[in-house]
């Protein structure tokens, strides 16, 4: 623990740029599917690439730095628990990386985000679009699927409107810029710190993130063409 | 005498005949949108393969399959009959007999946008037939969205 104010690194260039990338592709898909006709061309392409953005986070979830890793920031249920506590009294205690709350609705969108890219490969619109796997499946599984892919996004929209919130209520309540935060990478705080690792902080090298997203490009290829 | 006979019985057998037309079983009438909307699919994929890049552009197969397309676009409508709201094998949702008008408007669009395509394959425009396609897939889509279950 430590007092006063102070600034730390904690967001690499690969978390940042996939946030960032993500949300653009993720506001383009919510347009592009609701409008349909000619963009759900790209509504595909976007979905392949959000599903190998996916991919690649999952990885860097654990190769990544310090604060992009899983195990940095899945809390137990009692830090969770305490965490919330904490949030609703005055008390500031402020998370170096995720929170234990925000850690763990990291892997409820990464999962909605999988499920959504994966159901939209075997999806169909009764149209003229079907995923590049639709033909794979019959179009009862298929029609199934494009249901859930639906529903799905519906529980996106609620996720990522509580990701918002939460970080609306940080910026202003808690008084932490986490959007500043994820744009520069360094975090500034004010007061008490809880689960510092502030000078235990280790950066991943950005081009090992920049194979494991060739990897992940070249497994949505693998999975979206299937040469074999 | 027997002339009007003849006509009186002509009459009748022809009432009977806009009877049975008027009474046709709820679930032939959800057979008949079926039929019409599996042919409108089986003739407007081809052409979203083509504007897609999937298959060769083939201006023949594209104005006659648009020319299908004109007259298939108007025969689901009068299957659509509050009738039918009650039978199961449907995803037609009853909100369609509440808002006739409003799904008039949807229907009367996707025959518009379908006269459109029409238009543009005769022209052999390739990016206008890709245009006039996208519209006919908007205006699916919309009818889709508001009034098909999931």
């Amino acid at each position: 623990m430590s007092q006063s104010k102070h600034a730390i690194k904690i967001w690499d260039v690969p978390v940042r740029l996939f946030h960032w990338t993500l949300l653009a592709l993720f506001a383009f898909l919510f347009w592009s599917g609701k409008t349909g006709g000619n963009a759900m061309v790209w509504h595909m392409y976007a979905g392949y690439a959000v599903l190998a953005l996916v991919i690649f986070r999952v990885l860097w979830g654990f190769a990544g730095s310090t604060h992009a890793r899983f195990a940095s920031f899945l809390a137990g249920p009692r830090r969770m628990f305490d965490f919330a506590r904490a949030l609703l009294s005055r008390s500031p205690a402020h998370s170096v990386g995720h929170n234990p709350l925000g850690g763990w609705m990291v892997v409820v969108l990464l999962g909605s985000l999988a499920l959504q890219a994966s159901t939209g490969l075997f999806a169909n619109d009764d149209i003229a679009t079907e995923g590049p796997l639709t033909a794979l499946i019959s179009k009862e599984l298929s029609d199934r699927l494009t249901t859930i892919h639906r529903w799905n996004f519906d529980f996106l929209l609620i996720c990522a409107g509580l990701h918002v919130l939460a970080v609306l209520f940080h910026v202003f309540v808690k008084k932490e810029n986490l959007v500043a935060a994820m744009f520069t990478g360094v975090k500034k705080f004010d007061g008490e710190v809880v689960g510092s690792k502030g000078s235990a902080v280790r950066f991943a090298n950005s081009w090992l993130a920049l194979g494991l997203f060739v990897l992940a490009l070249v497994a949505v290829y693998l999975i979206v063409k299937r040469p074999f | 005498m027997k002339k009007a006979a003849i006509a009186a019985i002509a009459a009748l057998g022809l009432t009977v005949a806009l009877d049975a037309a008027a009474q046709a079983k709820p679930e032939d009438l959800v057979k008949q949108r079926k039929a019409a909307f599996t042919l409108t699919a089986k003739y407007f994929g081809p052409i979203g393969a083509m504007v897609q890049g999937k298959a060769p552009y083939d201006a023949a197969i594209v104005t006659r399959n648009a020319g299908f397309l004109e007259t298939l676009s108007k025969m689901p409508w009068d299957g659509f009959q509050a009738s039918t709201a009650d039978v199961k094998e449907t995803r037609a949702k009853p909100e369609i007999y509440k808002e006739g008008d409003k799904f008039k408007a949807s229907a009367d669009k996707m025959q518009a946008e379908i006269v459109k395509l029409a238009a543009a394959a005769k022209s052999g425009d390739q990016n206008a037939v890709k245009a006039a396609f996208g519209a006919v897939g908007q205006s699916c889509k919309a009818c889709h969205d508001a009034y098909r279950r999931d």
